[in-house]
C-alpha cells in the first residue's frame, strides 16, 4: 500500500511538473496561511508567463480604493483548466479571495477562487 | 498449504526481481563492450522525479530558510535583504534559473547528441530545457572556454566529456542566479561540475557547485529524471515583462534595511528551530550540529544585527577578468562592435566601411599595441572617431597618439582640406571633459592640447551616422564625473558605458570631477531604459562596461540593484545621525564586499561609501574645475 502510494506521489509529480512553474517560492511571497477577499472591477487581464495576473480596483481594509495585482497561473496551466484570455474582460466586476501578499504596500493576491457575480462564471484552484 | 505456495511464488518472484535490478544496465554492458570512448547515449526526453526535496522545489522555500547550505555571511545578508517583491520588478520578472538550479524545478528535458555530418563524432550535447525555454550546450569537442571578460550566460559555457559511463560536465561564465529561490543568491563567479549518470531509464545528474563569493564550501545536490516516451506536454514557455505593481516609483529596489526583515524568526518558529540553524552556514549541514541544536545560542547570529557586523573586512574573491598582460585583446561583442581589453579602460570599436570609431582611448602607454590591434581589425581603415566617455587617463591617456594615427574626412562640420583635419581623427566628448583636460591661457593644462576633445557637445546628446550605423551618445549628468557619456550603437544594439558600470567594483564616484550618488543611479536606470533583452534577461542588447567583461542587461539590473540597495542603507543610517565612520564601520557593503570590494588601488570600498554618503549628506563640494 505505501509502495502504490509512493507510485502515486511520484506519478502525481511528474504530471505536476509538466503543468506547474516554480518561478518563485510561493511560501516566500505569500502570507499562505491567511486570506482575503476583494471585490471590484477588474482593470487588466494579463494572461502570460510566468504567471498571468488579474488588476483589480477595489477597496482595502480601510476603504481606500487600490489597484490589486492578483497572481494566477501560467498561462498554459489556465488554458488547460479552460480559462482563456477572453474569459474576463476590463469592466467585470468580479469577487476574489487568496492568500496576501508578504509585502503591503504592493497590494498583491495570490489567486485561490474568482467569481463574476453577473453570469456566474468562476474558477477556484491552486496556483502553483 | 495455500499459504506455503504463495510464499513460495511470492519468494520466486523477489528472486527474479533482485536478478533483474542487479543485472547491469544494457546501455552500461554495450558501453563497455564497444564504445568505452564514447560513453553512454542520454538521447530522449527526460522528466524530472521530484519528490525528492519536493516542498523547496515545488511549492517554494521558506523566507529565512537558509538550513543544510554553506553560506557565507555575506551571502546570508544578501537573503535576508531580500524582498520577493522584486519578483514583481519587471526586470526581474522572467530571470531564469541557471545551469546549477534549473534541473531541480519542473521541467521537461530533452538531449540530443549533435554530431558532425562526416566523421559522425559527437560535437556536442544539447539539452533543451522546457522551464524558460533554455538550450544548453555541451562541447564535447574539446574546444577551450572563452576567456573571463566573456559574456555570461543562464546556462554558462559548458565542456564534457565521458568518463566510463558518466557524462562529467565542467561550466563557467554563469549569470548571477539563486543557490535557493528564498534570497540566497549565487554569484557570477560559481562554476559547476556535474556528472550525468544513466541507469536504464533513469537519469541522475549530481551537481557540485563551487562558489568563491557566497559558498564556504562546495554545495552538491542531485535530482533523478525519468525517460519520458511520450514527447507530448508543453516544450514552450515565453516569458513577458508587464507591470505587475502598479505606482512604483522609478528605480525603487524593495528590500529589507539591516535589521527590518521581519519574517526573520517565521520560519526557526514554524519548525521549532533555533534561529542560528534555520540562517544556515556549512556547520548546519553536518551531523555534529545536533549537538547545537540541543543547546542553541542565546543570541541568534543575525548579521543584519549591526553589533554582528564582522570587523574583518571580506577578501574579494573575484579575479579581474581582464589578463592586463602587457598585451591587447579583443572580443567581438556584436555586428560592428568588439571590445578591447589590457589597455587600461575598455575601448570599443566600431568598424566598417567608412571607416573605425572608437569609444575611449585606453591609457597612454598602451595606445601603441591599441592602434595595432584596430590596423588588424580593420585593416587599411582609417580612425575617423575617438568618443571620450569621461575624462579619466586610463580612457583618454590614448587620445593624443589615437588622434594622430587617423584621419577626419567629413563630420564634426570640418573637411578633410582644413588645417584641423591633418591633425587626425575628431574626438567627441560633453564639453565637461573638454573643461577638465584644458586650461586656461597661460595655465598648464593636465593633457595636451592635441589630446582635448575637437567636437564637444553641452546639450544632452549629440547623434551620428557612421558606418552605416546611428550612433547616440547621451551626457549623463553628474554620475561617475559630471562629463559622463554612454554610447549607443542602434544597429549593432551595443551600449558602452564607459565608467557609469563596471564588473569589476563599486562604482567609483568621483566627487572631486562631480560625481554623485543620485546621477549614478539616474545613469544605471537610464541605462536599463535602453537595453532591451533578447529573450528573458539575456541577450539581446550588449553592454561594453568601463572595466570588466561584456555583459548584457542582466548585469546592469544586478548593478542597479545593489548600488540602490547600499544608497538606502547609507541613507537610512543618515537619518539616524550616524558619523560617516560609524557608517563605515557598519560595513553596508558587506553582502557585496566579496564580489566588488576592494581596500586598495583606484574605487575603493570606503571611497565608494563615502561617496555615497557624502552625496546624499549633502556635503561635497560638487563641481570643482
Amino acid at each position: 500500500m505505501k509502495q502504490k502510494l509512493l507510485l502515486l506521489l511520484i506519478a502525481a509529480g511528474t504530471a505536476l511538473s509538466v503543468q506547474m512553474y516554480a518561478h518563485h517560492s510561493f511560501a516566500a511571497t505569500y502570507f499562505e496561511d491567511k486570506t482575503v477577499t476583494i471585490q471590484g472591477k477588474l482593470v487588466q487581464f494579463l494572461y502570460r508567463n510566468p504567471h498571468s495576473f488579474v488588476h483589480v480596483e477595489a477597496p482595502d481594509d480601510k476603504g481606500m480604493m487600490q489597484t490589486w495585482a492578483v497572481e494566477w497561473g501560467a498561462g498554459g496551466q489556465l488554458s488547460r483548466e479552460g480559462v482563456t484570455r477572453e474569459s474576463l474582460k476590463p469592466g467585470d466586476v468580479v469577487t476574489i479571495t487568496g492568500n496576501p501578499g508578504r509585502n503591503p504596500d504592493d497590494h498583491r493576491i495570490r489567486m485561490q477562487s474568482i467569481t463574476r457575480p453577473s453570469d456566474g462564471w468562476s474558477w477556484k484552484g491552486v496556483v502553483q | 498449504m495455500g499459504n506455503v505456495r504463495r510464499t513460495r511464488v511470492w519468494a520466486a518472484f523477489m528472486y527474479a526481481a533482485i536478478l533483474v535490478l542487479l543485472a547491469p544496465p544494457v546501455q552500461a554492458q554495450f558501453v563497455g563492450d564497444f564504445i568505452p570512448d564514447v560513453g553512454l547515449d542520454l538521447s530522449g526526453n527526460w522528466s524530472p522525479i521530484l519528490h525528492e526535496d519536493f516542498l523547496e522545489r515545488i511549492p517554494g522555500p521558506e523566507l529565512v530558510n537558509y538550513s543544510g547550505l554553506p553560506i557565507t555571511d555575506g551571502s546570508r545578508l544578501w537573503a535576508e535583504s531580500w524582498d520577493s517583491s522584486r519578483l514583481t520588478m519587471p526586470e526581474h520578472q522572467c530571470q531564469v534559473h541557471v545551469s546549477p538550479y534549473i534541473y531541480r524545478g519542473p521541467l521537461q528535458m530533452r538531449i540530443w547528441d549533435e554530431k558532425d555530418p562526416q566523421s559522425q563524432k559527437i560535437v556536442a550535447i544539447k539539452n533543451y530545457i522546457s522551464t524558460y525555454e533554455q538550450t544548453r550546450t555541451i562541447w564535447m569537442d574539446g574546444r577551450p572556454h572563452p576567456p573571463a571578460y566573456a559574456p555570461h550566460t543562464w546556462m554558462g559555457f559548458s565542456t564534457g566529456k565521458w568518463d566510463g559511463i558518466v557524462l562529467t560536465v565542467y561550466t563557467t561564465h554563469i549569470k548571477q542566479g539563486w543557490i535557493r529561490r528564498d534570497g540566497l543568491p549565487e554569484s557570477d563567479q560559481a562554476t559547476l561540475v556535474e556528472h550525468f549518470i544513466r541507469h536504464g531509464n533513469h537519469l541522475t545528474p549530481v551537481s557540485i557547485v563551487t562558489d568563491p563569493v557566497y559558498l564556504t564550501e562546495p554545495l552538491i545536490k542531485s535530482q533523478d529524471f525519468l525517460l519520458n516516451t511520450n514527447a507530448g506536454g508543453n516544450w514552450l514557455y515565453p516569458c513577458e515583462e508587464v507591470e505587475e505593481v502598479e505606482g512604483r516609483p522609478r528605480g525603487a529596489v524593495p528590500n529589507y534595511l539591516p535589521g527590518q526583515n521581519p519574517f526573520l524568526y517565521e520560519y526557526a518558529n514554524m519548525r521549532h528551530l533555533p534561529l542560528a540553524a534555520a540562517l544556515g552556514g556549512a556547520e548546519t549541514m553536518y551531523p555534529e550540529y545536533m549537538k547545537v541544536i540541543k543547546d542553541p545560542p542565546t543570541a541568534p547570529k543575525d548579521p543584519l544585527a549591526l553589533a554582528e557586523v564582522s570587523p574583518h573586512a571580506v577578501k574579494n574573491e573575484a579575479p579581474n577578468p581582464i589578463p592586463n598582460d602587457g598585451e591587447v585583446h579583443v572580443i567581438p561583442v556584436q555586428g560592428n562592435v568588439y571590445m578591447l581589453v589590457g589597455a587600461g579602460g575598455n575601448i570599443t570599436v566600431q568598424v566598417g566601411n567608412m571607416g573605425v570609431l572608437i569609444v575611449d582611448a585606453g591609457t597612454a602607454d598602451m595606445a601603441g599595441k591599441v592602434i595595432d590591434a584596430i590596423h588588424k581589425l580593420a585593416p587599411g581603415k582609417p580612425l575617423q572617431y575617438i568618443i571620450d566617455t569621461h575624462v579619466h587617463p586610463d580612457h583618454v591617456g590614448g587620445n593624443l597618439k589615437l588622434r594622430a594615427s587617423g584621419v577626419t574626412i567629413t563630420g564634426a562640420n570640418v573637411t578633410g582640406d582644413i588645417a584641423d583635419a591633418s591633425k587626425g581623427a575628431a574626438i567627441i566628448a560633453h564639453q565637461h571633459v573638454l573643461d577638465r583636460m584644458s586650461a586656461p591661457s597661460g595655465k598648464q593644462s593636465p593633457f595636451p592640447a592635441d589630446a582635448w576633445p575637437t567636437d564637444t557637445f553641452l546639450g544632452d546628446s549629440k547623434v551620428l551616422y557612421f558606418n552605416d550605423e546611428p550612433i547616440q551618445i547621451t551626457h549623463e549628468k553628474a554620475a561617475h564625473t559630471d562629463g559622463d557619456s554612454i554610447v549607443f550603437f542602434r544597429h549593432s544594439d551595443v551600449i558602452s558605458t564607459g565608467d557609469i558600470f563596471v564588473t569589476t567594483g563599486y562604482p567609483f564616484i568621483d566627487l572631486e570631477r562631480g560625481g554623485s550618488i543620485q546621477g549614478e543611479l539616474d545613469a544605471l536606470n537610464h541605462l536599463l531604459d535602453v537595453a532591451i533583452s533578447k529573450h528573458d534577461e539575456e541577450g539581446g542588447t550588449f553592454i561594453i562596461p568601463g572595466h570588466g567583461r561584456v555583459c548584457d542587461r542582466w548585469e546592469l539590473i544586478e548593478y542597479r540593484d545593489m548600488v540602490t540597495i547600499i544608497r538606502d542603507r547609507i541613507q537610512a543610517m543618515l537619518k539616524k545621525g550616524m558619523t560617516l565612520e560609524q557608517v563605515k564601520a557598519a560595513r553596508p557593503t558587506m553582502d557585496y564586499d566579496a564580489r566588488y570590494g576592494h581596500d586598495s588601488g583606484f574605487g575603493t570600498t570606503d571611497q565608494f561609501v563615502e561617496a555615497v554618503y557624502k552625496t546624499l549628506n549633502g556635503k561635497h563640494e560638487g563641481r570643482a574645475n
